[in-house]
């Protein structure tokens, strides 16, 4: 895990500004910083997605692939997370620095996306199905990493395209693919049910949203809540070090509800808002 | 500026991937018209008129450039290359999508671009900035490209434009853009561009010189009522998801060349080539296509029928009568027959023939006929009917509708007179694809420079050459001491072989077979030497001869000819007079010939016993030695086989057969073959043992047991058995059956044993087993071809190979690249049937202009007798054809003839026909049909009432200025009749 220098001091001044709910950059305890998304910013990819939260820049990109289904889930397709920590975000990342991290966030997200249909990922039922990688790349961190991967990992999904492909039996055992040459015949995934990260800090005896990194260094502990679309919890994960009270957790997880809802309004409307500006749009990318 | 392209591809494991590229998109493109002074810096080469005087359109006033779209190039090339046509804008979407579409179209347009008369320009539209244009959601390839046409054409005009403001309108120079697409027509024509079809431009031309004859039919319209003739057939769609469930089948079509209602597809898996019979089941196939069909059921299986049938219908429009004859009715043997559903791949080309006389004058629509029998007739239409029905022509075949009866096709061009030699010899050149095009320049530049020397005792003006003369004869063996001469044909300018015999101090022979060495001038990788891989083989017409590399090295440098130093590769054995062999060595050396002699000079030298000089004596040896060659060949099961041998005697000036007569064979034809042999064989035991994997080699499958069928029971009929379990056998029993008052009768029945043989083929050794190796005719185990590299590629690769064992040459990764040679071996080996074909087809061609205007009466014998025919050999002029027992249609019947399947009869109230009965056919040349002129037999003795035709008497003595053209003589040597001749007395033996 990274971290920073930090004196006493600012420890204190950072607690007393929480429990105002004024805190140093100005924000109160539920109010997340602003955020910078843009979809589609890698053409080699089926879908792809960067975002910027401060100085926490997440890029993510996601490939589909003709895969076989699982024998015990012949009807749907397969998803992938695979996080790199750039060693370029943090020293701590280098070599096998960042490997625990990367574990521990793709985990959470393979189970947090438990809920995502892919049934439509099938092709034919127990020969062919895609299957989507999504490779998430840390560029830079600036705190809250998980809510930021959640965001853009939904972004990227959701501007994913997946090619037109007819399966055909043959024989009744091969299964030819047939794919059409219109690049623009494709469909999209359905991202409502995808769910949001939303870390909760505690910070002396409140919890705090979208955590700087100095905050995340006052903190006692955290926790991870990924919460659907409507509201719906779909999978609590306790990060760091420290412990909550049982009633702090049910707090806690009231509290993420409300906000993660907020979250995947706030992030469907922006993504929307993107879509509509048509495929011709302008794409700034890294060079803004 | 850049953007970039995507596309999505499936890779062969069936992954999808999406790619994208990056496109750079450019403002320094250049129109490439001289009229433009924006683009004037940036225009390196502009083609473009910019004093276009007038239009050479009656439709469009303006000035004008073409632009045309990919169809109009792909479908009208033949138009394109008219020189009518200048000015013309290609775009690169265009050039792409034809180099996508056909590889040879592609060629043949950069050679249009590549001549800098025709003014065609390239314009790279798809990386402009102004004319790239990308793909819309919905839009299909074909459309988006379109698209990139019409933006360009329409940015040329705007372009243009700018730079005649001060032009009076009617003078402004515009695009025109061809298009096949009514569509995209129509799109343009909204865009406020010039479009129109190439059909409506061309024949808006002022001065259009027949060129709308070379114009390709695509749709002919119909009358609504017409009848469909065919079923349709699947798309490929249809058809690839048949192959892949194994409900249809896909091969390559093969039309008979008997009957024009049937043919037959090889299909892979297949032991039976699988029979088509019917119109509709062959289903617009043509000869070579490559089909998909579908077998039918079994009940409905049939047998080819053994009737002879030709499409003599004259244009009976789209009538077609299922003759009830078709289909056999009481069938024994039925073999798979099935139905073609579709075309995988067309194979048409084009073909060479004449135009059907045509009813009605100035009538546009023409029937086209051409000259192979297994393409069907051709519609084309054409103006120049009046001067072209004298002529062979050249057409293309452009589509074949389901309500048409022949394809629609286009003309080409016109090769000349029918009935002209050179016309007749072209014809057949193009008809057997043998290419016979002037060497080009490039291929001449690898050639040595003259004057050639070789010793290093002539004043060298060159130091480099000098030394290069030293190195050449370090390697060198310098044989030109020994007392070697050649033994050829008369006339004979390339001398590929030499020979000598020489008697040891210990009692044995050194007998030395000298080659020449093509492969010391021919490197590897030159464009000499792709040229010559192409040719493969020189092709001996009668009177014409194809090299296969150029003269200078094939009649000159290459030939051993007498009295000359000559670079050669040598084979010398040592011998024991019982000709076994002590030790065998190859080298590289310098031979100087001391005599070319002819078969004929040879022969007397040997039988004149008065002659003793050192040449006189080794021709001795050399004549006893391949005596004893031969019976030990002959004894290990070698067969000798025959085949009609003819050899005409030509007019000198006008070169017009005057009188054929079978051949004469001497024995030093044998000698020389024998030694011939012996250094294929030992060649390819060193060249097999050196290089296992990469030998070239040459087999002789053995027979199967069912082609021997018919000899066996012609055979049996006169009480001969025939044992043909294997070629020893083969021949003892060949040998055994004489018959006292029928001299012919065994020379007929090896003529018949020819025809059971398979064809003797080329073949890479790391691709056979070793057990496949075996020379079934020769019965030798090991073969290959050494003895002929100025006639034969194979030679040249051998040569090669053995050099490399040697260590005279290094190898090279060609050489053993096992893909590449056996790609090698399949063209040679096509080449080979090509001019075997062609030769053929020469003797025939021959044989009728001696036949003009005479009616003979001569002996026959019957070779086959058929359903409807007796197929008849003349053994005076080798000649075979076929005597009709059936009446051609529309005759009457007065004589029915009852055929025997079982014995293979035909008989008539007493008179029994079977194979190898005597008989007197009146002979004639029908010329009712210019394209196919046919001997005409009729039957003289046995007579029949109302079939057979009074015998003519002989009246006129024929002069005889016996002139023997020389150039005719090699073909003879064994080309023609190839492997069939071969084995008997021949020289060039090695063909096989």
């Amino acid at each position: 895990m990274y971290s920073i220098l930090f004196s006493d001091a600012e420890k204190t001044y950072i607690w007393d500004g929480v429990e105002l709910n004024l805190r140093n950059d100005g924000r109160k305890r539920n109010d997340y910083r602003p955020m910078e998304l843009e979809t589609d910013v890698v053409t080699h990819a089926s879908g792809s997605a960067r975002l910027r939260l401060a100085n926490t820049d997440i890029l993510v990109g996601v490939k589909a692939e003709i895969d076989v289904p699982y024998p015990e889930a012949p009807n749907v397709g397969k998803i992938e997370f695979f996080v790199d920590c750039s060693a370029n975000a943090t020293p701590a990342f280098e070599g096998r620095g960042g490997e625990d991290l990367a574990n521990e966030i793709s985990s959470a997200l393979l189970k947090a996306y438990d809920v995502l249909p892919l049934n439509n990922l099938c092709i034919v039922p127990g020969f062919s199905c895609w299957k989507l990688y999504v490779d998430i790349l840390i560029l830079e961190c600036g705190g809250n990493l998980y809510d930021s991967v959640s965001l853009a990992v939904k972004s990227a999904l959701y501007n994913t395209r997946i090619p037109n492909v007819k399966g055909t039996y043959i024989d009744g055992t091969n299964v030819d693919l047939q794919l059409s040459d219109d690049l623009f015949e494709c469909w999209k995934l359905d991202v409502s049910k995808a769910p949001c990260f939303v870390t909760l800090c505690k910070i002396g005896e409140y919890l705090v949203v979208d955590p700087t990194v100095e905050e995340e260094a006052c903190s006692t502990a955290s926790i991870v809540v990924s919460v659907g679309e409507n509201g719906s919890i779909t999978g609590i994960f306790k990060i760091g070090e420290g412990s909550f009270h049982q009633n702090a957790i049910c707090d806690a997880i009231k509290l993420a509800g409300t906000i993660g809802n907020e979250l995947n309004k706030t992030l469907k409307l922006a993504l929307e808002k993107e879509e509509n500006l048509g495929i011709r749009r302008e794409r700034y990318g890294f060079l803004k | 500026m850049l953007t970039s392209k995507t596309f999505l591809k499936k890779t062969k494991r069936g992954n999808i991937l999406k790619i994208v590229r990056e496109h750079y998109l450019r403002d320094d493109i250049g129109c490439g018209s001289r009229i433009c002074k924006k683009c004037a810096i940036i225009n390196e080469n502009a083609i473009l008129d910019d004093k276009l005087s007038s239009s050479i359109s009656k439709a469009y006033v303006n000035p004008h450039y073409l632009i045309v779209d990919t169809n109009v190039v792909l479908h009208q090339i033949d138009v394109l290359e008219e020189d009518v046509l200048i000015n013309v804008i290609i775009l690169q979407t265009v050039l792409e999508e034809v180099k996508h579409r056909s590889t040879s179209i592609y060629k043949r347009l950069n050679d249009i671009i590549n001549n800098p008369n025709r003014k065609f320009y390239v314009f790279v539209n798809e990386h402009h900035k102004d004319t790239y244009i990308e793909r819309e959601p919905g839009e299909t390839a074909n459309n988006r490209n379109d698209r990139a046409i019409r933006v360009a054409a329409k940015w040329y005009d705007e372009h243009l434009f700018e730079n005649q403001r001060n032009i009076s309108l009617k003078k402004v120079i515009r695009i025109v853009l061809l298009t096949g697409d009514t569509d995209n027509k129509e799109k343009a024509t909204q865009d406020g561009i010039f479009a129109a079809s190439v059909e409506d431009y061309i024949y808006c031309l002022k001065d259009s010189k027949g060129i709308e004859d070379k114009l390709s039919k695509q749709e002919i319209s119909y009358n609504e009522d017409s009848k469909e003739i065919f079923p349709c057939h699947l798309t490929p769609v249809q058809i690839h998801e048949g192959i892949k469930t194994g409900k249809l089948l896909h091969g390559s079509f093969q039309a008979s060349k008997e009957n024009f209602l049937e043919g037959q597809v090889n299909v892979e898996g297949y032991e039976k080539s699988i029979l088509i019979q019917g119109y509709i089941e062959l289903n617009r196939a043509v000869h070579g296509d490559i089909v998909a069909l579908e077998l039918l059921p079994e009940e409905q299986w049939s047998a080819p029928s053994e009737i002879v049938l030709q499409d003599d219908e004259v244009d009976n429009e789209e009538q077609i009568v299922e003759s009830e004859i078709i289909k056999p009715k009481t069938v024994k043997e039925k073999t798979p027959t099935g139905k073609i559903v579709g075309i995988i791949r067309r194979k048409w080309r084009q073909y060479c023939g004449i135009l059907q006389d045509n009813i009605l004058q100035n009538s546009t629509r023409h029937i086209f006929v051409p000259a192979e029998k297994t393409i069907p007739k051709i519609r084309i239409e054409t103006r120049q009917a009046a001067t072209l029905i004298q002529q062979r022509i050249i057409v293309a075949i452009d589509s074949w509708s389901r309500y048409s009866r022949y394809p629609s096709g286009h003309f080409v061009r016109a090769l000349g007179k029918i009935g002209d030699k050179e016309t007749e010899n072209e014809v057949l050149l193009l008809e057997h694809d043998v290419p016979h095009s002037r060497f080009s320049d490039k291929v001449l530049s690898y050639l040595p420079k003259l004057p050639w020397i070789i010793s290093d005792e002539k004043v060298l003006n060159n130091i480099n050459m000098f030394m290069n003369c030293l190195k050449q004869i370090a390697k060198r063996t310098d044989l030109r001491h020994i007392n070697v001469c050649s033994v050829d044909p008369p006339g004979c300018t390339d001398i590929d072989d030499a020979l000598h015999c020489n008697l040891l101090s210990n009692g044995n022979y050194e007998v030395g077979v000298h080659i020449a060495d093509v492969s010391h001038f021919i490197k590897s990788g030159t464009a000499l030497d792709e040229e010559a891989a192409l040719r493969a083989t020189t092709v001996y017409l009668l009177d014409k001869r194809i090299d296969m590399v150029p003269e200078l090295l094939s009649s000159n440098l290459c030939s051993l000819k007498a009295n000359e130093d000559r670079f050669a590769f040598s084979c010398i054995w040592e011998v024991t007079s019982h000709a076994e062999i002590v030790q065998i060595n190859f080298c590289k050396s310098i031979i100087r010939s001391r005599a070319a002699l002819t078969y004929e000079e040879a022969q007397l030298i040997i039988d004149d016993k008065k002659q003793t000089t050192v040449l006189a004596e080794s021709l001795r040896n050399l004549n006893n030695l391949a005596k004893i060659l031969k019976k030990k060949r002959i004894e290990n099961g070698a067969l000798v086989l025959a085949s009609p041998e003819i050899r005409f005697y030509l007019d000198s000036e006008t070169h017009d057969p005057i009188e054929v007569q079978a051949k004469q064979i001497r024995e030093t034809n044998s000698m020389v073959e024998e030694f011939m042999l012996l250094a294929n064989i030992s060649v390819a035991e060193k060249i097999y043992e050196e290089f296992p994997e990469y030998a070239i080699l040459r087999r002789h499958p053995c027979p199967p047991p069912s082609n021997f069928e018919p000899l066996i029971k012609a055979a049996n009929y006169l009480g001969f058995e025939m044992d043909t379990s294997s070629n020893k056998n083969l021949a003892r029993s060949l040998d055994a059956a004489q018959k006292k008052d029928n001299p012919y009768f065994n020379t007929i029945l090896r003529i018949l044993a020819t025809r059971c043989m398979l064809q003797a083929v080329y073949f890479n050794s790391g691709m056979v087993t070793k057990d496949d190796f075996y020379h079934y005719g020769l019965a030798a185990s090991i073969y290959t071809h050494f003895t002929s590299p100025i006639r034969r590629y194979a030679d040249i690769l051998v040569h090669r190979l053995l050099a490399a064992c040697i260590n005279a040459d290094p190898t090279y990764p060609e050489l053993l690249n096992k893909k590449k040679m056996n790609d090698i071996c399949h063209n040679l080996n096509y080449r080979n049937r090509m001019a075997q074909y062609a030769g053929r087809a020469s003797v025939a061609l021959h044989t009728h202009m001696f036949f003009r205007e005479k009616v003979q009466d001569e002996e026959g014998y019957i070779l086959f007798v058929r359903k409807n025919a007796l197929q008849i050999l003349i053994p005076k002029y080798g000649l075979e054809g076929t005597l009709y027992l059936a009446p051609v249609k529309g005759g009457e019947q007065y004589v029915n003839f009852i055929y025997n399947e079982e014995n293979h009869t035909q008989s008539y109230k007493e008179i029994v026909f079977h194979t190898f009965d005597p008989v007197i056919v009146q002979l004639s040349l029908d010329s009712s049909n210019i394209q196919h002129e046919k001997l005409i037999f009729k039957l003289v003795k046995p007579y029949i009432h109302n079939f057979s035709v009074p015998s003519v008497k002989q009246d006129t003595e024929k002069s005889q200025s016996n002139l023997n053209l020389s150039a005719s003589e090699k073909r003879k040597e064994g080309d023609a009749f190839s492997f069939k001749s071969s084995s008997k007395k021949k020289k060039k033996m090695s063909k096989q």
